[in-house]
């Protein structure tokens, strides 16, 4: 599965199926912080993703 | 199987694929459920709290972030079923390099497309000189010193286009992290203030609709409003407790769901139980501008002095 970061930075994850959640943890991001789409749809941190998933993490705190 | 549902929870409310998971509530809500729910729950913070009222002009401070955006389009969908109440968009823009360029052609973008009358004040205008001059030498400071001007030019502002209300967008985490800070710096007449109350016509009510609104979910009110915008951050953001208070708030929501509402119902008990005048002093008269001060000279004018203007 591929995991593309806030920062443009990608990350295969093996170990899948996994959810959302367990994936993000295991990057050290907490799920609160971020939000999670599957082809740009939005997806709520207990979905199970497979290997032929491709997910995008969208940071959510701004300062000011 | 449909890309959207593999793998996905369905909504406690129908069959589509759940976009939100609400963990205090252990319940999952679709697009169009979670949309409505937050529109539910804000309409219902404004009229249980009476924020705003029949006649109301509310200026709305609209910064081109997140959550001023959602604010701002969330009373365009919601007040017009309501009477006789007109909405005024303002920007403060504070002269950040860099920064804010961005963010006030987003607030003014979106007021535009709303048909929202808009109006920028910048801090040049008011105090002489941007932002990033006056914290030469002070950008340890920039939050708290930002912080007190910006709530100034935000009620002069205000009291140009002749509001009877002030609305901002702090969310459930904001309000949280200022309860949590506040009784850090054990500072219990500003955990206790009330800058929504009636203060007689001396103030403009400040209203926060979304205080009730994790910041999660306003984004994810944003993103399927088509309506999220990736905005660069302001860059003094560092230099603030905030931002620590922050990242340790939400490890504890998320290991306990709740605890952010728990903060703003402690303080709310607290309001609550020192309501009357145990912590407030008379409201004297700034004698450099006349404005309402607790003190000889208002936060206002005792900060500008400092930073020698």
């Amino acid at each position: 599965m591929k995991l593309i970061l806030s920062d443009h930075d990608e990350r295969i994850i093996e170990h899948c199926p996994a959810t959302v959640e367990q994936i993000l943890l295991e990057a050290g991001i907490n799920p609160l912080d971020v939000l999670v789409s599957r082809n740009g749809n939005l997806i709520s941190e207990d979905t199970v993703v497979g290997d032929e998933d491709e997910i995008r993490v969208i940071r959510i705190a701004h300062g000011g | 199987m449909n890309q959207k549902v593999r793998g996905a929870s369905l909504c406690s409310r129908c069959d589509e694929p759940a976009v939100v998971f609400q963990r205090d509530a252990r319940r999952h809500l679709c697009a169009v459920h979670f949309m409505a729910d937050l529109e539910s729950r804000v309409t219902d913070t404004i009229k249980t709290r009476r924020m705003i009222m029949e006649g109301d002009r509310v200026v709305v401070a609209i910064s081109g972030g997140k959550d001023s955006t959602a604010l701002l389009l969330l009373l365009s969908r919601l007040l017009p079923a309501w009477q006789n109440v007109q909405l005024i968009a303002i920007t403060i823009d504070e002269g950040i390099a860099g920064y804010r360029e961005a963010t006030v052609k987003a607030a003014e973008d979106l007021a535009h497309r709303l048909g929202i009358e808009y109006h920028c004040i910048a801090f040049p205008d008011l105090f002489g000189d941007s932002l990033d001059v006056l914290l030469k030498g002070r950008e340890t400071l920039a939050c708290s010193i930002c912080g007190i001007l910006r709530r100034k030019a935000l009620v002069v502002a205000a009291q140009r286009a002749g509001a009877t209300k002030l609305a901002t967008g702090h969310n459930l985490d904001d309000e949280a992290q200022s309860v949590f800070m506040n009784a850090l710096r054990g500072d219990l007449p500003r955990l206790i203030r009330n800058s929504g109350a009636d203060s007689k016509g001396r103030f403009i009510p400040r209203i926060k609709p979304l205080s009730f609104i994790s910041e999660k979910e306003i984004a994810a009110y944003l993103v399927l409003k088509n309506a999220w915008n990736e905005l660069p951050e302001c860059p003094y953001t560092r230099y603030a407790l905030r931002r620590e208070v922050r990242s340790i708030l939400s490890d504890f929501e998320y290991r306990h769901p709740g605890t952010m509402l728990h903060l703003m119902e402690s303080k709310e008990k607290i309001e609550r139980s020192c309501a009357g005048p145990l912590f407030s002093a008379p409201l004297r008269t700034c004698r450099t501008c006349g404005d309402p001060s607790s003190g000889d000279l208002c936060q206002v004018c005792l900060l500008l002095r400092s930073l020698g203007r």
